[in-house]
């Protein structure tokens, strides 16, 4: 859920000005953005050793920033201005341009990061296959058969927050028909996704 | 790969179906417009029970997964 950027204390958002660099500013918000659907503690304690800051007043900026960035990012703002007129008049300028910046810097890298993060179902992380020639079976006594062998490795979604999503692994044999036909499923989704890519 | 997990413990692939989608939008982004594969295979094991596993690719893993059957298909053609 992303509480929209009116409702947010933008007075929080000052504690930023206590960073010793911009480097160090770019580096809270990535870190604000990146881990901050995963409620991790992790986060607090990487952004009050960013600013020196300690943890009580931290969490405020925390939210308020996370709330600021997931409203850019939700929009695609893609004009300096758009994103400035999030912020009220009286803000300091300078960090509100810096905040700015930052967002257009990694707003591609972030939407790639939603997209990685978003509701899917398990998804297919690696693969494995080797081909074989099989020589002899319980039934046949001599034989020089191809085939082939494709080891999938699908990971779950997470059903545990606090734990890393299990992969399980998928072993098919396939026979050189089998694959064939896989072949001529692939070569349809290749067609179709060209034609998606051309609209 | 693992040598004893060949031949006796790899189940047979029956049926893949797919599905391409875009997604529009999320929670987090207004407009995504981002494409992807969805598989389910259909794998009989040696007692002949089937069991299905459904799976998403992204653009890219679709390609490379694409490109690799391909040429595991002209290995097979070599033996």
């Amino acid at each position: 859920m992303i509480k929209m950027a009116a409702h947010c204390d933008f007075s929080s958002l000052e504690l930023l000005m206590k960073a010793s660099s911009k480097e160090k500013v770019v580096k809270v918000c990535n870190d604000v953005y990146v881990m901050g659907s995963s409620q991790s503690d992790g986060l607090l304690s990487s952004v009050c050793e960013s600013l020196g800051t300690r943890p009580n007043e931290t969490k405020k900026m925390i939210e308020s920033l996370s709330s600021v960035l997931k409203t850019i990012i939700f929009h695609g703002y893609t004009e300096p201005q758009e994103i400035q007129s999030l912020f009220p008049k009286d803000f300091h300028k300078n960090l509100r341009d810096l905040i700015t910046k930052i967002a257009l810097d990694n707003m591609n890298t972030w939407k790639t990061h939603s997209i990685s993060t978003q509701v899917s179902l398990p998804r297919l992380v690696d693969f494995d296959w080797r081909v074989d020639t099989k020589m002899a079976s319980d039934s046949v006594s001599r034989t020089s058969v191809p085939t082939c062998i494709l080891q999938m490795k699908v990971q779950e979604n997470q059903t545990d927050v606090k734990t890393t999503p299990e992969n399980h692994n998928i072993n098919v044999e396939l026979s050189k028909e089998t694959l064939d036909t896989m072949l001529d499923g692939l070569s349809k989704i290749r067609d179709q996704l060209s034609s998606v890519a051309r609209r | 790969m693992d040598l004893s997990e060949r031949g006796l413990t790899a189940g047979k692939l029956v049926d893949m179906k797919w599905k391409l989608g875009v997604a529009v939008c999320s929670d987090e982004c207004k407009s995504l417009n981002s494409p992807f594969v969805a598989m389910t295979l259909k794998v009989a094991d040696a007692s002949g029970k089937i069991s299905t596993h459904t799976f998403e690719l992204t653009i890219p893993q679709f390609q490379n997964f694409s490109e690799q059957m391909k040429d595991m298909a002209a290995r097979m053609e070599m033996i």
